[in-house]
């Protein structure tokens, strides 16, 4: 959360200074899960407006970062204990988001000095959690490590260097990969232009994942009035076994 | 062919667990187990998280269960006084079991208590059953008279107290055995996932001495309603159960469990046995290999409930 407080008075303060500098969007500001929701893109595009930004000297740059809402994600690592493998040790990465995707118009590393960009938390290498439970951050770091390996695996934090692309001098835009299984939430798209290493301008649009319809529905009974839900599935495999049982016996 | 569960939150291919759940369902039919013990570490290696697939399996042994029950009610073979009893004392052990699923899960040992247990009930278990399978099928080949596990001289369990008659099973025998059976197979139920038939059948084989036509439709009987009581705890303690997943799975599981009851009855009831030993066994060395074996990445992550 902190990070996104950070970003957004930032990008006010940028705004505030600078007026109208960069103007972003997106495709749909609203993904509604459903029963045939299998994953989407959505698009984020914007301008650069401020000519004077435009035709000042250095090479002008835009990142996109998503951030989906923070959780709290134990990581446990496995130790040979008297010949048996067991959960050992393990570290709770406080408040750190669950989805991440940043895209760039070239390698981060490129854009800005790493200071910067840990400031901004752009890049895999510097998505942080708020706290750890771990003694110090040396501890904490191959848990952190291992935690962004299964998210990369599970399509849910990416970086792509190149992902945003120009398509006049002022316009641009990027495709952002929501897979089938996003956490639900508010999310963060921040556009951030950068010139020179530094960020001259940056706007964040707020992204709402939810699911509709009956999917919503059950997910609110089950959490609404667990009792009756419990008893519903139970009535439910009742009456599919006895029927099953009922329908056999007329074929046979 | 994609469909999206909504407690689980994420989509799957409900053909391929409508397949699953039918080919578990036709082996609980066939050997009169709920087949939970197949299931759940399926859904788990399929990427349902652990805890949505425990609480699931339940309410899938309920209706092969169910299924199959109905199929041995009508031939007579259920002891609904054994039943009973069993039943009662496995209600209060899903209770406990949800209790401790919860303190695991903190302390973050489920998976390996969960595997551990079954590691040794399995093959406890399992070679048991292939023990004495083999020797009724060695004798029955021979040409003998094969043993009847029943034939055998009082144990120690005629001298417990509380006796009762359970008529249909032709016993006239004390109260604990049961009760404890049924107490276990309910905490077992709600940590693992499973109906516990594979416990509960040799148990009351051996144990008790059961006549082993009966065994099936009682053990059945009992695992419908400790299975049902652990999906309703689960759906209360901690939102687990996707009813969703549990119409898919449940939908093929009892198609499947009808066919394998009809497949038992064309079977030899050592041969039954000797099958569901080398099935044990097998699922028994899985779990073990798993826990000796180096793992490809030590790490592991899961969501902390918010």
């Amino acid at each position: 959360m902190k990070r996104v407080l950070i970003a957004i008075c930032l990008a006010m303060c940028a705004g505030a200074a600078e007026a109208d500098d960069l103007v972003a969007g997106l495709s749909q500001d609203i993904i509604q899960i459903t029963s045939n929701y299998t994953g989407t893109d959505i698009v984020a595009f914007g301008a650069i407006e401020n000519m004077n930004v435009m035709t000042a000297a250095g090479p002008l740059d835009i990142v996109v970062a998503v951030r989906g809402p923070d959780a709290d994600i134990t990581v446990r690592k496995k130790e040979r204990v008297a010949g048996i493998w067991l959960n050992n040790h393990g570290v709770v990465m406080r408040a750190i988001p669950s989805y991440y995707y940043v895209a760039s118009t070239r390698p981060l590393s490129a854009i800005a000095p790493e200071d910067t960009l840990r400031r901004y938390e752009l890049g895999l290498d510097l998505v942080e959690p708020d706290s750890t439970t771990a003694r110090t951050p040396a501890i904490a770091e191959p848990y952190r490590q291992a935690l962004v390996r299964h998210k990369l695996i599970e399509g849910l934090y990416n970086e792509n260097a190149g992902g945003v692309e120009f398509l006049s001098p002022t316009l641009f835009r990027a495709r952002v990969p929501v897979p089938a299984d996003v956490p639900r939430g508010q999310y963060n798209v921040q556009v951030y232009l950068f010139r020179d290493g530094n960020v001259v301008s940056a706007q964040s649009t707020p992204l709402y994942v939810d699911q509709t319809g009956l999917e919503r529905r059950l997910f609110n009974f089950a959490h609404q009035e667990p009792f009756a839900y419990g008893i519903s599935t139970v009535l439910m495999a009742a009456a599919l076994g006895w029927l099953s049982s009922l329908v056999f016996r007329r074929i046979t | 062919m994609e469909i999206y569960l909504p407690i689980a939150e994420m989509s799957v291919h409900w053909l391929l667990l409508f397949g699953v759940g039918g080919a578990v369902g036709f082996l609980s039919g066939m050997f009169g187990v709920g087949g939970g013990f197949l299931l759940t570490p399926l859904l788990i290696f399929y990427g349902i998280p652990s805890g949505v697939a425990v609480a699931t399996t339940t309410s899938h042994v309920t209706a092969s269960s169910m299924s199959g029950a109905l199929a041995h009610w009508r031939n007579r073979a259920v002891d609904l006084k054994l039943g009973a009893v069993m039943t009662v004392s496995g209600i209060v052990g899903t209770g406990v079991g949800v209790w401790l699923f919860g303190l695991l899960r903190e302390a973050g040992q489920m998976e390996l208590i969960v595997s551990a247990s079954y590691v040794i009930l399995l093959g406890t278990i399992g070679t048991l059953m292939l023990r004495e399978s083999l020797e009724t099928l060695a004798a029955s080949r021979r040409g003998e008279q094969a043993p009847s596990a029943r034939a055998q001289h009082h144990n120690w369990i005629h001298g417990l107290p509380l006796k009762m008659r359970f008529r249909d099973s032709r016993l006239y025998i004390s109260v604990i055995p049961p009760v404890l059976i049924g107490f276990t197979v309910g905490v077992l139920s709600a940590i693992m996932g499973i109906g516990g038939g594979f416990v509960l059948v040799p148990a009351l084989i051996y144990l008790v001495r059961v006549p082993a036509n009966i065994v099936m439709g009682t053990s059945l009987l009992q695992i419908i309603f400790v299975t049902a009581s652990s999906t309703i705890l689960h759906s209360v303690s901690d939102f687990t159960v996707d009813i969703v997943l549990a119409g898919i799975l449940i939908s093929g599981g009892v198609i499947g469990a009808q066919l394998g009851v009809r497949m038992a009855a064309r079977m030899r009831g050592e041969q039954l046995r000797f099958w569901l030993a080398v099935l044990v066994l097998a699922v028994g060395a899985r779990l073990l290999y798993g826990l000796l074996v180096s793992p490809g990445d030590p790490f592991s992550t899961s969501v902390d409930a918010p």
